[in-house]
């Protein structure tokens, strides 16, 4: 055992000194350069997006105007200076999908899977380096496939994000449905390839890779929810690559899937009988669902790190956590059903997953007050990470609510697919997740280049966007009550709606300063990753096992044995150490591994009956997944 | 290894750029005067500031490093951000509500459902704004009250059974009560539908909706997509329209096969044509023509344009072959839609049940009006309904709104396409049977009036010419 274990070290040792330029930045199969790989893919397709989000904000706030600039930028999509409609659609989808997939999906598990996931767990690098490299080629790929999508003659596909059929199916029903259409699935199709590489990878180094000692209970809950995150992704992405093959053949082949009784203007009845739309919703949403968990997840799993550091206390109910995350994930397959109300699917089933989805906000708000309980009575030390952490719980609060509404099937028929809807999500999944993105790049930047961001700047760059989001996203509940529709490319054309105008220009103005204010976060990333103050090993005095290798990049991660674990990640400001942290690394035989002050009685031998419990619970989790 | 993986991504790749370099067009000729150069420098210029600021920032950090004292206490100015934060927030949110609450359509609904709409709506709003309250003031209190202090140490607690045990019962029992009556809500809305409802046909097309009353005969006659034709947008099941539209597609299936016929020829006169333009330089004189042409070409020497006559010309024998298969089926045309009344606006009486049936004819719409509390997805090939009854009249609504020109309106609320924005349909509701005849009556039917009167005594010389007219579509 041992000797194989020195045997890949000497191997990795070996590996160290082979590393060309190419192979430790271009093509590389260590885990932390792919984590940067993804990082930095991730931040240009967001910018991407905000601007586009930039462009359409500017044309629902002022219709009428016309930007010179926009003309400059765009070509014959804004004609003297007036965005076209179709092009609206589009950039609207493009927002979407870069949002969703590239930035949250992929931006976000990517990169802190990677980094993490060796790192916490103590192992050298991911359980298959290589399928781990050609993850990331593969995102590229799909990246720069979408983003070509946007410079062809017809435009971007421009049904929505979710593309529904028959509007993506029918090239002739709106221009973004020809090649613009083609490209994004075979976008699509390449990012999920990129997903299940990277998540079977991610599954694989948790359940096979731990070092000594770090036992599935142990795990810091970023792994946890990574974890989670990637049995999501690996369950449910083939289903919309289905879908999203069935709609390739419709398109090209002739099928029937989503097609029936079709007319249209200037072709007559299409010969397509018998499928229905409503398949690819099922499908879609099969996934989609899913995915917003995907999204969120690894948020909520950095914040409770980070906001567990920086509170200098234990997370709250570490176990509670862990059943949250995995009673989500287990709903999150069943309620798919819930974007589907109103599209004439049968009231019955409609009931039951009304039930199903307002179930899950039982363990949301478990999480949230899990949350607030950690912060009370800590000693928060607020780094830019932390605030973004605190930020994420507001959202997450807040967002998280208005789920209760649209989860309700008779709320819905008004709510649904109006403003309300985009106040939502944009808070619960959008905002939250960013800022779970930001928290983790703030707390892991020392580990990804061995520089310290600033932290004034980090401030500015969290208040600014903490209170422009809030601009943006809160009043869209107000005009969605009051039933405007969303995806609409301007209102002006109905007299009811013209009294949001005001709050249409408040929303754009917020969202140009919030867009601005992530420059402060551009400028800082990237001067801080070459001027950048130098980092110590361990900066925010963290428990965790990553901050227990150098601060130089080393392929292979540590240059000696690796650590051996022996308590859980979240030890902070223990009563019998003098320091506020206790990593899970120092060996202390006298220490018992959890402190139960509750009867202010040290009792290592005795395990309490809660925690006789949730030992029981993790030998049923270890059973299930087949562990020792 | 690396060459491998760079072989797989040439392989996806190298498809993906040839398409790309087919349909990128190349750049207009580039002229300083196009340009607004003025937004682009004012762009440059925010980017610069944006830089100066953070410049700044860095030196601050400097200087207070230098002199080892600090210039500001970030701890204390990020915890006092938070309480401004959680009060100005507040403020903001109780402001909106002031401000945009009494914009909401909620309180008034004008339809019967509506009601219990808005009051699970506000029951959610309680429990939902309370809690909303609550924890947004604990977080932000909690932010600032347990900011660092070094000479503190955090309370090392790290589960509450108890605790953890009351907030997820808590939860559990109020979500339990949400869902009961959500799903009481629910049932009743889609559910319970008065057996007397008026059935009112609402037809979704790019981009726009129309409405098909009944007639005298206070029925709906059948309809199916195939019938479709400029003068029968909603594809009824009228003989007259139908046999106009079976010619109309077998002149049309001539003429194609006319063009099929003469393609070789058609195909090298392009290329003639386009042999002509890239000798004479054409063109670049004409690049909007050359580019037709061009396109028209490269269809012809790559034989989409026979595919395409080929495909259409199959596409509408099949909706003729269909066409004949519905006519066989006597029942199908039984002169019910003839006296069906098509219209560019709905109106309601009050206080009448009305049972909506939804169709599109292209891609999915949504039939949304909010004022009703009405929303159901109109599939193509799917249909859909939605039963309700209108409370309060137009004129009500611009009373109450205190808008002398409101109107409801239908908008559709699924993306559709360029147009989306601007598809709606006005919706009236009045007061009294005898407003709503009178509109009726002038609306026209599909079929002019003198043959609907005789419909009923000439029924078998129907049946007469509907066989007359089988075998003339046999044939």
């Amino acid at each position: 055992m041992s000797t194989a274990a020195l045997h890949a070290d000497s191997h990795h040792d070996h590996h160290e000194h082979k590393e060309s330029f190419i192979s430790k930045y271009v093509f590389s199969m260590d885990h932390k350069m792919i984590s940067k790989q993804f990082l930095i893919t991730g931040i240009m397709m967001g910018i991407v997006g905000l601007v586009m989000s930039m462009i359409f904000r500017l044309q629902l706030a002022w219709p009428d105007e016309q930007f010179g600039f926009m003309e400059t930028l765009l070509g014959k999509w804004a004609v003297d200076g007036k965005l076209d409609p179709n092009f609206y659609m589009g950039l609207v989808t493009i927002h979407g999908t870069i949002m969703v997939f590239y930035v949250l999906t992929a931006g976000l598990s990517g990169t802190f899977s990677n980094l993490l996931i060796p790192l916490q767990v103590g192992a050298r690098d991911m359980a298959s380096p290589f399928m781990n490299m050609l993850s990331y080629w593969f995102f590229l790929a799909s990246s720069i496939t979408l983003l070509s999508s946007v410079f062809i003659e017809t435009g971007p596909a421009s049904g929505g994000w979710t593309v529904y059929p028959p509007l993506s199916a029918l090239e002739k029903a709106m221009p973004g449905s020809g090649l613009g259409m083609t490209l994004w699935l075979s976008a699509i199709a390449l990012f999920i390839i990129s997903s299940l590489l990277g998540g079977i990878n991610y599954i694989s180094t948790v359940l096979n890779m731990r070092t000594k000692g770090m036992s599935m209970n142990r795990m810091p809950l970023t792994i946890w929810a990574f974890f989670f995150t990637a049995i999501l992704g690996v369950l449910s992405f083939p289903v919309l690559l289905g879908a999203a093959l069935f709609l390739i053949f419709d398109r090209s082949f002739g099928t029937s899937f989503y097609l029936s009784d079709i007319y249209l203007e200037g072709v007559g009845a299409l010969e397509n009988i018998g499928g229905s739309p409503v398949l690819y919703q099922h499908l879609f949403w099969f996934l989609g669902h899913p995915e917003v968990y995907i999204i969120l997840m690894p948020a909520l799993g950095i914040s409770s790190e980070v906001i567990s550091t920086n509170a200098r206390k234990p997370i709250f109910g570490y176990t509670a956590m862990v059943i949250s995350l995995m009673g989500i994930s287990f709903l999150s397959f069943i309620v798919w059903g819930h974007h589907m109300f109103i599209t004439g699917m049968n009231p019955f089933l409609g009931s039951v997953f009304m039930i199903l989805t307002l179930i899950i906000a039982v363990p949301s708000a478990v999480k949230a007050f899990n949350y607030l309980t950690t912060l009370w009575k800590g000693n928060l030390r607020f780094t830019p990470a932390m605030l973004f952490s605190i930020g994420l719980v507001s959202f997450f609060i807040s967002g998280g609510l208005t789920g209760i509404y649209l989860g309700n099937a008779a709320l819905d028929i008004q709510l649904h697919d109006s403003y309300f809807v985009v106040a939502h999500f944009h808070l619960v999944m959008g905002s939250a997740a960013i800022f779970g993105m930001f928290a983790g790049i703030y707390h892991w930047f020392p580990k990804l280049y061995g520089r310290m961001m600033n932290d004034t700047l980090g401030y500015f760059h969290f208040w600014i966007t903490f209170i422009t989001a809030y601009l943006v996203f809160f009043p869209m509940h107000f005009m969605g009550l009051a039933g405007v529709p969303r995806r609409y490319y301007q209102f002006t054309l109905v007299e009811d709606f013209n009294v949001w105008m005001d709050v249409n220009k408040l929303i754009t103005v917020s969202a140009l300063i919030g867009g601005a204010a992530q420059l402060l976060f551009l400028y800082n990333f990237f001067y801080s990753i070459f001027k950048g103050k130098k980092a110590s090993a361990n900066p925010w005095q963290a428990n965790s096992l990553e901050w227990s290798t150098p601060v130089e990049r080393l392929h292979g991660n540590w240059p000696g044995e690796i650590p051996t674990v022996y308590r859980g990640a979240h030890e902070y400001s223990r009563p019998d150490r003098e320091e506020d942290f206790f990593p899970q690394y120092i060996p202390d035989e006298s220490a018992p591994e959890v402190l139960h002050t509750e009867d202010h009685k040290v009792a290592p031998e005795e395990k309490s009956p809660e925690e006789v419990e949730s030992s029981v619970f993790f030998a049923a989790i270890k059973r299930v997944f087949g562990l020792s | 290894m690396f060459k491998k993986s760079l072989a797989v991504l040439s392989f996806i790749l190298a498809p993906l750029m040839l398409l790309a370099a087919d349909v990128i067009e190349p750049p207009k000729e580039f002229s300083f005067a196009n340009y607004d150069w003025i937004t682009i420098m004012i762009v440059v210029l925010v980017l610069l500031i944006v830089l100066v600021i953070a410049r700044a920032f860095d030196i601050g950090a400097l200087t207070e490093k230098l002199s080892g004292k600090k210039v500001v206490s970030w701890n204390n100015v990020n915890a006092w951000m938070a309480i401004i934060f959680i009060v100005a927030g507040l403020i903001g949110v109780f402001y909106e509500l002031q401000v945009h609450g009494p914009l909401l359509m909620l309180g008034n609904s004008a339809s019967l459902h509506g009601e219990t709409y808005d009051s699970m709506f506000y029951i959610t709003f309680g429990f939902t704004f309370f809690v909303f309250v609550v924890m947004e003031i604990l977080l932000f209190y909690f932010m600032f009250r347990y900011r660092y202090n070094e000479n503190r140490k955090a309370l090392y607690y790290f589960h509450n059974n108890k605790l953890e045990i009351i907030w997820t019962i808590v939860p559990s029992i109020v979500l339990t009560f949400l869902v009961l009556r959500g799903f009481t809500t629910w049932s009743k809305i889609t559910t319970e539908i008065p057996k007397e409802s008026q059935e009112i046909e609402v037809f979704a097309y790019q981009f726009g909706w129309k409405a098909r009353y009944a007639g005298n005969d206070g029925s709906l006659g059948n309809q199916n997509f195939n019938f479709i034709s400029g003068s029968n947008p909603l594809g009824v099941a009228e003989e007259g329209q139908v046999t106009e539209l079976v010619t109309e597609l077998k002149n049309e299936i001539v003429k194609l096969e006319a063009l099929q016929a003469s393609a070789p020829d058609s195909i090298n006169a392009w290329k003639g044509a386009y042999d002509r333009f890239v000798a004479t330089g054409l063109d670049r004189t004409f690049p909007e023509d050359f580019k037709t042409l061009k396109n028209k070409h490269n269809d012809g020497i790559s034989g989409a344009y026979v595919r395409t006559l080929i495909k259409d010309i199959g596409r509408k024998r099949t909706a003729l072959n269909r066409i004949a298969e519905y006519r066989k089926d006597v029942d199908f045309f039984d002169g019910t839609a003839n006296d069906d009344k098509v219209t560019t606006e709905i109106v309601l009486v009050k206080n009448k049940p009305y049972i909506f049936k939804f169709r599109a004819r292209d891609v999915i719409h949504s039939a949304y009006m909010p004022d009703f509390r009405v929303q159901m997805n109109c599939v193509p090939g799917m249909p859909t309904q939605f039963a309700f009854t209108p409370t309060m009249t137009t004129a009500d609504a611009r009373q109450i709104k205190n808008k002398p020109e409101y109107d409801y309106y239908l908008f559709c609320n699924k993306i559709c396409g360029a147009a989306h924005y601007n598809m709606k349909i006005k919706v009236t509701v009045v007061d009294s049977d005898a407003e709503y005849n009178t509109w009726l009556a002038s609306q026209a039917p599909l079929v002019a009036p003198v043959v609907v009167e005789q419909v009923p005594a000439k029924t078998d010389s129907k049946n007469d010419t509907t066989a007359a007219v089988k075998t003339v579509a046999m044939n």
